[in-house]
């Protein structure tokens, strides 16, 4: 290899963002955020729209500094540093292709301000098409390849430099949903191969399950939760991750009485949980918010005019959609307080005793499936808990 | 109604629907085509008729001939006018292509905010809002022996005489053209710098690129459209232009215009006309070479 695509190698490409504050004028991108992701890990950056996540990809790029703060790649900061210094390479959410050169020189456009001669910039080039499948393409400009064609010859801009760090904004959004499936197990494919760290912005929460090791959930420019793919999904730390990552319900309601490390709680509307609480005593009367995943919950059609049974862990409502998504049905119910509860129900389990729109269903599940979420009260008595842990060791 | 028959009624139809649009089509160009005939095309050929005409001193006279022709072909000072024009023509090209481009490029990649960006492009018009006469002519008593500019060098003691080159030369035609016709090559620049996609620049430094290998390799190929259009406006204003060059000059230099409105004022129409014809062609001609380098068709449509 040249000597410009060997200086990728140097350092890890463990990533850290310390302390990281960022403002545009009065608004305030990203609060205080710090964030270390591994070397040779696939991270993504999940949230919702102007939540800072492309402001925090930005300022690993080098595109924006961060107001207060460090940015460190392979425990070297990097604040100030030109982009050729960072060993990290940016994958557009547009793909920002140079619309005026061949798809070749796009790949090879790094090199070339390398000033590495035309025959070694371009065979590189070519091999790195070959390797995406484009090379029958070499010469076509941009505009004459479809949205996915685009998008790869995007990625291979990318990885000419040999980058240790890769950021993708929104890699995937521009594409049609089958290209989108199929260029997101690429994505993970290749980030495999190399090794490299891929740090990924998204707002689609499937997306970043599906692709990530790590997943960090923001808001307002905050992390909510860092943590692996499957923690993110099965255990949500709050309500609002939950909420956001979708596949969960969150319950609420207060605290009555508390045994054997369960909370017995009852929502506003008088229907009765058990929250799992472990070593937190909250008091009674507090409030707290637990989560139960859609795909363990039963729903039965309860005889018209039949009382509900009123047990714990069940709560009553209308089914207001259904939507048949192959392996299961997906069962929204409106409850009684407005609120809406899902639940995905096993296609078989559901077509033995099909519901139909507006029947009066009955949602239950066990208690040892609830996840308490950081919420409310919960919060400063977990962090209590957390500190008595702390001074007795 | 059947299935098929409705199916051939639509086939039936399908025909008389295209030709009622590509009608409508020639209706919505026809007034332009009108306007241009008549005064574009009309007038043209009136003047290639009468560039074939005899005249003397009095008359123009009804003929098929070529002296007007041969004549300007043969007479030395058709050369030196030629190239009199094409040297103003390059250097105010050259001048206003470099203010152009640096202004277009300040305006769309570094003043944020599109109102203030707005803002100051609609500044940059505002001296037209003032005639072409005014604007020319207010450069006289700034550049003038005893000028603004001369008196203000001499009291900093810059220099102890007047600079006598700023006015009624070479210097002060450059001057009031570049003034003049800046803006026609910073308006299609801006134009088209500003459909530049931002993360262009982005990928580009993300690449290794610095801010002038950017520039080079990314803004200038992508502004090409308006740099020719500019450089057409630039160039064909330069070429037809008599009477910058006259009162700039002071009537030392001349532009081929100028030397063709001395014929016209001594009545001599058929040469006049016959260098109006070769003075068209050429700048036809400089034209279509421009737009053989950039395909300002396809990249509009881009």
């Amino acid at each position: 290899m040249t000597q410009a695509t060997g200086s990728g190698a140097i350092g890890g490409g463990q990533v850290e963002v310390a302390g990281v504050t960022k403002r545009f004028g009065e608004t305030v991108a990203v609060k205080e955020l710090s964030l270390t992701i591994p070397h040779g890990s696939y991270c993504c950056l999940l949230g919702p729209s102007g939540c800072g996540k492309t402001t925090i990809l930005r300022m690993i790029a080098g595109h924006e500094n961060p107001t207060t703060g460090d940015v460190r790649i392979g425990g070297r900061s990097v604040v100030g540093l030109p982009q050729v210094e960072r060993g990290t390479a940016m994958m557009f959410q547009s793909y920002a292709l140079f619309p005026h050169r061949s798809v070749l020189d796009n790949v090879a456009f790094a090199l070339k301000v390398r000033g590495i001669g035309l025959p070694a910039r371009h065979n590189q080039a070519r091999e790195l098409l070959a390797k995406v499948q484009l090379e029958k393409f070499a010469n076509r400009l941009p505009a004459e390849l479809s949205g996915g064609q685009q998008q790869r010859v995007a990625l291979a801009r990318a990885l000419i430099t040999n980058p240790r760090v890769l950021l993708l904004d929104e890699p995937l959004s521009a594409l049609d949903e089958y290209l989108r499936l199929r260029m997101r197990g690429e994505l993970r494919r290749v980030q495999k191969e190399l090794g490299i760290t891929f740090v990924h912005v998204t707002h689609t929460q499937l997306e970043a399950i599906a692709v990530a090791d790590m997943v960090v959930v923001m808001a307002q420019g905050r992390i909510e939760q860092a943590a692996s793919a499957r923690d993110i999904f099965v255990a949500p730390r709050n309500a609002y991750v939950a909420r956001f990552v979708g596949g969960q319900n969150v319950l609420s309601g207060t605290v009555e009485s508390t045994m054997n490390g369960m909370a017995a709680v009852a929502s506003d509307k008088g229907a009765r949980f058990a929250f799992p609480v472990g070593e937190i005593r909250p008091a009674r009367g507090a409030k707290l918010y637990g989560s139960i995943r859609r795909d363990r919950i039963g729903v039965e059609k309860m005889l018209p005019g039949a009382k509900p049974a009123g047990g714990l862990n069940t709560t009553v409502g209308e089914v207001h959609t259904l939507e048949n998504q192959g392996s299961y049905v997906k069962v929204t119910i409106d409850l009684d307080n407005g609120e809406e509860f899902v639940a995905h129900v096993p296609d078989d389990t559901f077509f033995r005793n099909p519901l139909d729109i507006g029947d009066k269903v009955e949602a239950r599940w066990s208690a040892s499936d609830v996840k308490l979420l950081d919420d409310g009260p919960i919060a400063f008595e977990a962090a209590a808990v957390e500190a008595r842990a702390a001074s007795a060791d | 109604m059947t299935s098929i028959e409705h199916a051939a009624s639509l086939l039936e139809e399908a025909p008389p629907a295209e030709n009622t649009g590509e009608r409508a089509s020639w209706l919505q160009v026809a007034p332009m085509v009108a306007v241009l005939a008549l005064f574009f095309g009309l007038p043209m050929l009136v003047v290639l008729v009468v560039s074939f005409f005899d005249f003397s001193r009095t008359d123009i006279i009804p003929a098929f001939i070529f002296d007007n022709y041969v004549d300007l072909f043969t007479r030395e000072v058709t050369l030196r006018l030629y190239a009199s024009s094409i040297k103003f023509a390059l250097i105010v090209w050259a001048i206003t292509l470099l203010l152009g481009f640096n202004i277009a490029y300040f305006l769309v990649f570094h003043v944020r905010g599109l109102l203030f960006q707005i803002g100051l492009f609609l500044l940059c018009t505002v001296p037209f809002l003032t005639s072409n006469i005014i604007r020319m002519i207010s450069w006289i008593p700034f550049l003038g022996r005893n000028g603004i500019f001369n008196q203000a060098l001499q009291g900093a003691g810059v220099t102890s005489q007047p600079l006598e080159f700023l006015l009624f030369s070479d210097f002060a035609v450059v001057v009031a053209y570049v003034h003049l016709f800046t803006l026609f090559m910073v308006v299609p620049i801006f134009n088209s710098m500003a459909r530049i996609d931002k993360s262009l620049l982005e990928a580009a430094r993300d690449a290794g690129a610095g801010r002038f290998r950017t520039v080079f390799e990314i803004v200038l190929p992508l502004s090409r459209t308006g740099i020719a259009l500019g450089s057409i406006f630039v160039i064909t204003l330069v070429m037809g232009d008599s009477f910058v060059v006259r009162t700039m000059s002071g009537g030392q230099s001349a532009s081929v215009v100028s030397a063709l409105q001395n014929e016209v004022a001594a009545l001599q129409y058929p040469p006049a006309a016959a260098s109006a014809v070769i003075m068209v062609i050429i700048v036809t001609l400089m034209v279509a070479g421009i737009l053989r380098l950039v395909d300002v068709r396809k990249e509009l449509a881009r």
